[in-house]
């Protein structure tokens, strides 16, 4: 096996993954009533397509797609709408959701099954994976079919397959790497025929030996890669993968890359072979603030009160509720959210687990700088900001910043630097200078 | 399960490393203790109740200022008040009169650092600005209480001078009674004297004089660089501000703040890198013939380099920035001690260093990711 790379900086967290990486993942019927966003990927919700006491079936479009970043949604169950309305998000304030009363959840074809997807033009494909509402599903949930039609002035020529999950205590891609190794390549495949590209890889960090064997195993060409956080932020595994930094303000398809998560991957294998809409997710509940922390394959609009249940409840101690990693993940207030096609877990953190410091002023220690991924100044934007001279700011990169966290992660004053910078960056956007 | 709402907001990221400002500023305390011993053994008790008023004194200054201010005191008690008394305290001869620490300190607290916002807001290390105010005010006490090493240790063992140089060997040195050093780059700068002296002869013609100053200049240089030296400088056997000499226990310290990573090893590597070539090249009596292991063994240079060059609020963040600085402190501390007016160039060097470090953070500033196209 090749010799596991990396990137400079980054940060070597705890990673809390034995919590939850050794429970197969469980398939969870659909609950009595799901919640269905219409805003699960990146980009304009999805326009609602029925209207309260319709029967919709397993598959329906619920949702139509809503301009070009936009993608359909669909329903997960066969079932009656009971009402559509706002409600909690994972990763906003509150969305736009199809509740639907589920009846059962036997499948009907929704789309017509390919059993030789090389017999279908790219386009074909392309447009069957944007009809099934398949979006990434490794956090920031773009629409996938956007990410396959690259401008013709673009010359793709590699494709990585994210499989590092790098947030500690994460272990959906995991799991489905070892459990469902055949999607992905098959996914992998049909992406890769797309593109039409001849360089392939898939990338997974050296803590999960099981999945680099068993891929390679499979014949993947697998790119073993050091642990270090971020290792799965898309610029830092092209870096690492290819030598090629993608330009600041760019995009992966600026250097010839376009990287897809295992699960987005798996997805498409799902849409294209069987003709299954994105529906389902894996998704891991971890975190010391729940009784068995497992790994579960739900169908999306599930509660999360609901998975907690299924995990046994919350432990006494219990204090923070967080959709994703503890990295880069939000905080929620209540366990009455939805699953969305993003979802990749859902961590359930005690008082000992979370960092409690008081935040103090920046000692100018340089750790900031000297782990910061994108070789930023997280203290001096961060105090330009506080200051709120935000031109300052974006001289410094702001705008560059992919919020991992990692200079939060080792400053000692405690300093929230993630949150000035990202307030920062709002700013910039919203046009002040100052 | 019925949803609950009972969760604490916070941004990400959510885990986070142990160390805190805290544990650096005690960690650092720890660090200079073993070095404490060392001016305990050599100078006496009195070395350590300076270092305790010193300390005190900082505590209860930032205390007052914070009160003043109507700060949340408990900043008084992070570390960082203690890590200033103690420097200054370690900067200083341990035969001063006790107000002198006590004075000193208030002053870098109050107006080296609370006067400029306090903790990670202070331009320069308030431990160097403190003594560089003893310095100007009090000159005469700051150059006369060299004490001997040997005060308080058991040793009976007097061919000792003051400055840790073995007088019997001295004594071999024609003339030798007419040097007069209290710390070993006292001695040193007197050679520089000497070769002054030398080449003013040689100009006015008398040349036996001449020859006799070079040959003392040469003997004493021979004793510098001989190995009982470079032993008792080691060890902290010399003359010198209470807490600079021991160099193996100062080196002790060092080794315990990498472990803990508190050490950021750019600055004190380019730093004490610096005089040792620049010691070599222009340390001793003529070019490219000084003595780079003396340079760095005498002096304040190895407690400066691992305690004051890499303050964290006062040098650069960026890692070339770190290097400029330490290379800049270097080449200032070198050109200070062939050619200024003091012996030592240590504490002036990092205090002129400080004053542009934001403009070697500005200089510096690491492009961004992507900012070169690699492959464009």
């Amino acid at each position: 096996m090749i010799k596991a790379r990396s990137f400079k900086g980054g940060i070597h967290p705890p990673g809390n993954k034995d919590l939850s990486s050794k429970q197969p993942i469980t398939r969870l019927p659909a609950p009595e009533t799901i919640w269905v966003p219409l805003c699960q990927h990146m980009g304009a919700p999805s326009r609602p397509s029925v209207s309260k006491g319709d029967k919709v079936t397993r598959g329906q479009e619920i949702g139509a797609q809503n301009g070009f970043i936009s993608l359909p949604t669909h329903s997960p169950v066969n079932g009656t709408v009971k009402s559509i309305e706002d409600f909690p998000m994972p990763h906003r304030r509150t969305g736009p959701c199809v509740v639907i009363e589920t009846e059962s959840e036997d499948g009907g074809q929704v789309f017509p099954k390919w059993d030789d997807y090389s017999n279908h033009s790219p386009a074909e494909i392309t447009e069957r994976i944007k009809l099934a509402g398949v979006c990434g599903m490794g956090g920031a949930s773009f629409p996938t079919y956007v990410k396959l039609t690259p401008p013709p002035d673009k010359n793709i020529d590699t494709l990585i397959i994210n499989g590092i999950e790098c947030e500690p205590y994460l272990t959906a891609d995991h799991r489905l790497m070892l459990e469902n190794p055949d999607d992905i390549i098959l996914g992998m495949e049909i992406l890769a025929y797309t593109l039409g590209v001849k360089r392939c890889l898939i990338g997974i960090e050296i803590n999960k030996p099981d999945a680099i064997n068993l891929m390679d195993e499979k014949g993947c060409c697998v790119l073993p890669l050091k642990v270090s956080y971020p290792q799965g932020a898309e610029k830092q595994l092209i870096d690492a993968a290819t030598g090629r930094e993608v330009p600041a303000g760019g995009l992966p398809l600026d250097v010839g890359v376009v990287v897809q998560n295992v699960g987005t991957a798996a997805a498409v294998a799902k849409a294209v072979r069987d003709g299954e809409p994105s529906l389902r997710r894996i998704i891991t509940v971890t975190g010391r603030g729940v009784v068995s922390p497992d790994n579960y394959d739900a169908c999306v609009g599930t509660l999360f009160s609901d998975l907690i249940g299924k995990s046994g409840g919350y432990t006494e101690d219990v204090k923070r509720l967080i959709s994703g990693g503890p990295m880069m993940g939000i905080s929620l207030y209540t366990d009455g959210v939805p699953v969305t096609k993003g979802t990749s877990g859902l961590l359930v953190l005690t008082g000992d687990e979370v960092r409690d410091v008081v935040e103090s002023p920046c000692i100018r220690c340089g750790k900031c700088v000297d782990v910061c991924p994108l070789r930023l100044t997280p203290n001096l934007i961060a105090l330009a900001a506080e200051n709120e001279r935000w031109k300052l700011a974006g001289d410094f990169g702001a705008l560059n910043c992919m919020a991992c966290g990692t200079c939060s992660y080792v400053c000692p004053a405690g300093r929230y630097l993630v949150h000035y910078i990202k307030k920062a960056q709002d700013a910039i956007r919203a046009g002040k200078e100052a | 399960m019925a949803p609950t709402r009972r969760f604490e907001l916070a941004m990400s990221p959510h885990v986070g490393a142990s160390q805190t400002t805290r544990k650096i500023m005690f960690d650092v305390v720890i660090a200079l203790l073993p070095a404490l011993a060392a001016a305990t053994w050599f100078f006496g008790p009195r070395a350590l109740l300076i270092v305790f008023l010193s300390a005190a004194t900082a505590v209860t200054a930032e205390y007052l200022c914070l009160k003043f201010m109507k700060r949340p005191v408990s900043f008084a008690l992070d570390g960082s008040a203690i890590v200033t008394g103690m420097l200054l305290a370690y900067n200083l001869p341990s035969g001063v009169p006790l107000w002198l620490p006590v004075i000193g300190t208030a002053f870098a607290i109050v107006v080296g650092k609370q006067a400029f916002g306090g903790l990670g807001h202070n331009i320069v290390n308030p431990a160097l600005l403190g003594r560089a105010f003893l310095m100007a005010s009090f000159p005469i006490l700051m150059t006369a209480g060299w004490a001997a090493p040997e005060a308080w240790s058991s040793s009976t063992d007097n061919s000792w001078g003051t400055s840790g140089i073995v007088q019997e060997e001295m004594s071999t040195i024609p003339m030798a009674d007419a040097i007069s050093g209290a710390t070993p780059l006292n001695v040193l700068k007197q050679t520089f004297d000497l070769d002054a002296s030398a080449e003013n002869a040689r100009n006015e013609g008398n040349i036996a004089e001449a020859e006799s100053l070079e040959e003392r200049a040469d003997g004493i240089r021979t004793v510098l660089s001989s190995n009982s030296t470079y032993m008792n400088l080691l060890i902290g056997r010399s003359g010198g501000c209470l807490g600079e000499t021991s160099v193996i226990l100062l080196l002790v310290g060092a080794i315990y703040l990498v472990m803990r990573g508190v050490l950021e090893l750019r600055l004190p590597i380019s730093y004490l890198g610096t005089v040792a070539v620049l010691a070599w090249v222009f340390g001793g009596s003529g070019w490219f013939d000084g003595d780079p292991l003396f340079h760095v063994l005498a002096g304040g240079v190895i407690l400066g380099g691992i305690f004051m060059v890499s303050d964290m609020v006062t040098t650069p963040v960026t890692p070339k920035g770190r290097i400029i600085f330490g290379i800049g402190a270097g080449l200032l501390t070198m050109v200070i001690r062939r050619w200024g007016g003091y012996p030592e160039g240590c504490s002036y060097s990092i205090l002129l260093m400080n004053l542009v470090t934001p403009l070697i953070d500005k200089l510096t500033l690491p492009k961004v990711f992507g900012e070169v196209k690699k492959n464009g």
